[in-house]
């Protein structure tokens, strides 16, 4: 086992790793970062946002990493933590949706803004993760069945790319960020797409046959 | 390294006001505490420093602070627009002041439909327009967010009675720098430059419609869009173009940069309208910067940004729905 998947395996890593975003901004509002300090809550609005963004594209592209690459460790230690980061992007998105709340300064603003394309679908991104965060439980797989289950949960893959779409529709200009957080995972899905099709025409031999 | 030159209508930094008094806004405390009695009223003339070709700046009555709180300076010189030097709001205060040097020896050219034809020095250009005023003027962006701004220099006006425009001239086309090789958003090309801007001519004409030289009595800072720039307080940011070298007369309407990146979005006009959205967000209220608190304060957005008595009957019968 190297040292990598070692770490990966690692509950506690996997945990801190999520954690640490949350806590970064105290640095910049401790530091007295004046531009942070110009508009706070806008800045904590977009941070937690951008969070999200980065547990969601990383989450979804475990398993096709563990397609491709099947007997790669790694890809088998994160596959171990697909629910922990799923669950993550939820939370980081909901306090994300609490900001956007408190930036609103409330209901009326809030209400009157929620109708814009681009907070509707942040919006409708939010719900489809509170879906599935909720139905990650035990009980849900149980309840809903494993076939059902499992065809629920691609609506994560509707999620990221509303919150590709809601991320880039944020600013003036199109985000480059948006390009580095959700290009690895398209890139990964279309070879992913590509292995399968390969593989449903010749199936490969299983290891060890 | 940097070598300030002090230009000959500056002031020493040692009468330029001490932040703290600036920020207190409350003259008569100011004075008891400087404990000026009547010679203070000379001083305080005095009060801003530069970009004042030798006269003492004076506060235009009609624009003081009065009941508007004013953004702390050090916010108004850290959260920036000005995508010439990246997109992040902390990018022009970094950037901008990384080998860009706009002064000394930037001059200005004023051209098209004009008697008066030129291209002036910066510095003569303030002395011609004959002094230095400041005004404090609400400043609301189209990201609706919203700043109180000191904003130190002459009337538009003056400069457009300078130039003579001729019969035909019917919109000012001004035009920003051109240096990728300092600008780094000009090297990655995030919008297409140079920045153009524009106004109708009677809007040029409106006693707002104004030329800063300086914010809060000191030098505009590079950030702020030095070493001048214009500041139109009814209509969004994005119109204040930054760093102008050329004011062109024309008899037809520019496309500004922003109308040209996406025209739905932007129009000519950018008037500040509460009851005309941006497609994308809402601009019925905006944040104010330094509003304090950490979700600080949002106050309702007012047509032409509170200028409406001044500005309103340029735009009699226009639909400001179609015309943003």
């Amino acid at each position: 086992m190297s040292w990598l998947e070692r770490l990966l395996r690692s509950k506690v890593f996997v945990v801190s790793l999520i954690v640490l975003p949350g806590l970064w901004p105290a640095w910049p509002i401790l530091r007295g970062d004046l531009t942070v300090l110009a508009d706070p809550g806008k800045y904590l609005l977009h941070h937690f946002g951008f969070v999200a963004c980065i547990l969601l594209a990383t989450v979804l592209s475990f398993s096709p990493l563990r397609v491709l690459w099947p007997r790669w460790a790694v890809a088998q230690a994160l596959n171990r933590h697909r629910r922990l980061v799923g669950v993550s992007a939820f939370v980081y998105a909901a306090i994300h949706l609490g900001f956007q709340f408190l930036h609103e300064n409330g209901w009326p603003t809030f209400w009157k803004d929620i109708r814009k394309p681009f907070l509707l679908v942040g919006m409708l991104t939010f719900l489809i993760l509170l879906v599935l965060a909720v139905t990650s439980l035990k009980v849900a797989i149980r309840w809903l069945g494993g076939r059902r289950w499992k065809n629920l949960h691609r609506l994560a893959y509707l999620a990221a790319a509303l919150a590709a779409y809601h991320q880039a529709a944020a600013r003036k200009l199109f985000p480059v960020q948006v390009v580095w957080i959700f290009g690895p995972l398209l890139a990964l899905e279309i070879a992913r797409l590509a292995r399968q099709r390969w593989s449903a025409a010749k199936p490969a031999p299983r290891a060890g046959a | 390294m940097r070598i300030h030159v002090p230009k000959e209508w500056e002031l020493p930094e040692s009468s330029v006001t001490p932040e703290s008094a600036y920020a207190a806004r409350d003259r008569r405390s100011f004075l008891k505490t400087a404990g000026l009695g009547l010679g203070g009223a000379v001083l305080l003339g005095r009060r801003a420093s530069a970009a004042t070709t030798g006269l003492p700046p004076v506060d235009n009555p009609d624009f003081l602070a009065g009941a508007l709180k004013v953004t702390p300076y050090d916010l108004a010189t850290s959260y920036n627009n000005f995508y010439e030097f990246g997109t992040d709001k902390s990018d022009p205060k970094e950037y901008a002041n990384d080998g860009w040097e706009p002064e000394p020896g930037w001059s200005v050219e004023i051209g098209g439909l004009v008697a008066n034809p030129g291209k002036w020095d910066v510095e003569d250009l303030v002395k011609k327009m004959g002094g230095v005023e400041q005004r404090v003027y609400r400043h609301r962006c189209v990201e609706a967010w919203s700043m109180v701004i000191p904003w130190d220099g002459f009337p538009l006006a003056r400069l457009v009675a300078f130039a003579q425009p001729r019969r035909e001239s019917r919109f000012l086309k001004f035009t920003s720098f051109l240096d990728p090789k300092h600008a780094t958003g000009q090297q990655q090309g995030n919008l297409d430059y140079p920045y153009i801007e524009g106004l109708v001519l009677p809007e040029a004409l409106n006693s707002l419609a104004f030329i800063a030289t300086g914010i809060y009595g000191k030098p505009l800072p590079n950030q702020n869009g030095a070493p001048l720039r214009l500041v139109t307080p009814w209509k969004y940011g994005f119109k204040g173009i930054k760093s102008i070298v050329k004011i062109e007369f024309t008899p037809d309407m520019p496309v500004n940069t922003w109308r040209k990146m996406a025209g739905d979005e932007y129009g000519f006009f950018a008037n500040v309208n509460p009851n005309v959205d941006h497609p994308r967000w809402s601009q019925a209220s905006e944040k104010v910067i330094g509003g304090g608190g950490f979700f600080g304060l949002r106050q309702p957005t007012l047509i032409f940004n509170g200028y409406e008595k001044q500005v309103a009957s340029l735009y009699q019968g226009m639909d400001l729905r179609k015309f943003y």
